[in-house]
């Protein structure tokens, strides 16, 4: 088992907590285009002069871009989550829960509750339901570490209290102790 | 969910996954914010009723988070006679160990009673008597507070007041919600 991200949304919305384990395929070969190099704005002779991603005007702009770049991830996952939610239940019912996708390369689970967190997970394609892991990382990490510490506000804009060292470290144990089994 | 099975539920929860504190710790603990709120406002029992519901208001907003997970419930009520069941029968039970009845519901199934046979928090109180406290002060006003925090996460806008209370005097303790809407998703922003 791979995991690769995982992401929490809040009932605004927002994406208050967002982790990075592995860059999943398709990701890591569009990254390497966009990573500046040091040497992009002297080494930029003749041989690379056909790559436009040597010019220094477009490495410096890729560089604010690499940093915008996993907040636009977390608003596109939100985006797509979202409809396809709202989607199946228009489908199925009220009572439909849409779980998880598959593509050739990665496959998302969805874990909603009843107070409008969720909870998106990007795994290898050959893992099985995540459901339950994200349940539990609810249970056992948000609520004891996130929800019942007195100094986290109750709103978690730009993901305040939410990243404390327990939450973190309680994290941590539990996908490395899944991902070992 | 039905009643029995909401009962069963809660009793389960309880014996198996609450936490226990000494109820005696708890009622003196909250008579004792009550007592100090009736002082820092100087008896002025309708702002004291503002600032217990405005506490448990604070409160239910996490306290929802809690229930949800040691209730493990996957899924909403699928409507609000089941929302009633599901608060007095597993919410009262697994934070309070009470379970209060379901009353007086109006035809449009928007509106309920819950009578507290028995209240904890009101073990041991007496009222002051000051000729204002019996008809103004409503002591346990922080568990209105609870519920409308507690459902407005989950998507439920509620009102709630007491409308008897035996300290008063009245036979029963009496809490009336009403249900005024249901909250919408929140969208994600436009792009702009």
């Amino acid at each position: 088992m791979v995991i690769y991200s995982f992401y929490i949304f809040d009932r605004h919305t927002e994406c208050i907590y967002s982790k990075t384990w592995l860059p999943p395929p398709s990701a890591a070969t569009t990254s390497q285009h966009d990573i500046p190099t040091n040497n992009s704005t002297s080494g930029a002779g003749s041989a690379n002069s056909t790559d436009p991603h040597h010019n220094p005007m477009r490495s410096a702009r890729s560089a604010v871009s690499a940093a915008n770049k996993a907040s636009d991830d977390a608003k596109l996952i939100f985006g797509t989550v979202f409809s396809l939610r709202n989607m199946v239940r228009k489908l199925g019912g009220e009572d439909d829960a849409f779980i998880s996708y598959r593509t050739a390369q990665y496959k998302l689970h969805y874990y909603e509750t009843a107070s409008n967190l969720r909870f998106v997970m990007l795994t290898d394609t050959g893992t099985l339901s995540m459901r339950n892991v994200m349940h539990q990382i609810y249970i056992n990490l948000w609520c004891e570490y996130v929800v019942k510490n007195p100094l986290s506000p109750v709103e978690h804009k730009g993901g305040a209290g939410v990243r404390n060292e327990l939450f973190e470290l309680g994290l941590n144990q539990f996908i490395t102790g899944l991902i070992a089994r | 969910m039905s009643a029995s099975k909401a009962s069963r539920l809660g009793e389960e929860i309880w014996k198996t996954r609450i936490e226990k504190v000494n109820a005696e710790l708890v009622v003196l603990t909250y008579g004792t914010i009550v007592a100090q709120i009736c002082k820092d406002f100087e008896n002025d029992y309708t702002e004291v009723n503002k600032q217990l519901d405005k506490m448990g208001y604070n409160i239910g907003l996490r306290l929802i988070e809690d229930y949800l997970a040691k209730s493990n419930t996957m899924r909403r009520c699928s409507n609000f006679r089941e929302t009633a069941e599901m608060i007095a029968k597993v919410g009262f039970k697994i934070f309070l160990n009470v379970t209060p009845t379901i009353t007086n519901w109006t035809s449009d199934n928007k509106q309920f009673s819950l009578v507290f046979d028995e209240n904890p928090l009101a073990d041991f109180v007496e009222l002051p008597d000051d000729g204002r406290a019996q008809d103004e002060l409503w002591f346990s006003n922080i568990l209105c507070g609870v519920l409308r925090g507690a459902l407005e996460m989950v998507q439920m806008q509620v009102e709630t007041h007491f409308i008897s209370d035996v300290l008063r005097g009245n036979d029963t303790t009496e809490m009336r919600v009403t249900l005024v809407r249901y909250i919408d998703d929140e969208l994600p922003p436009e792009d702009d």
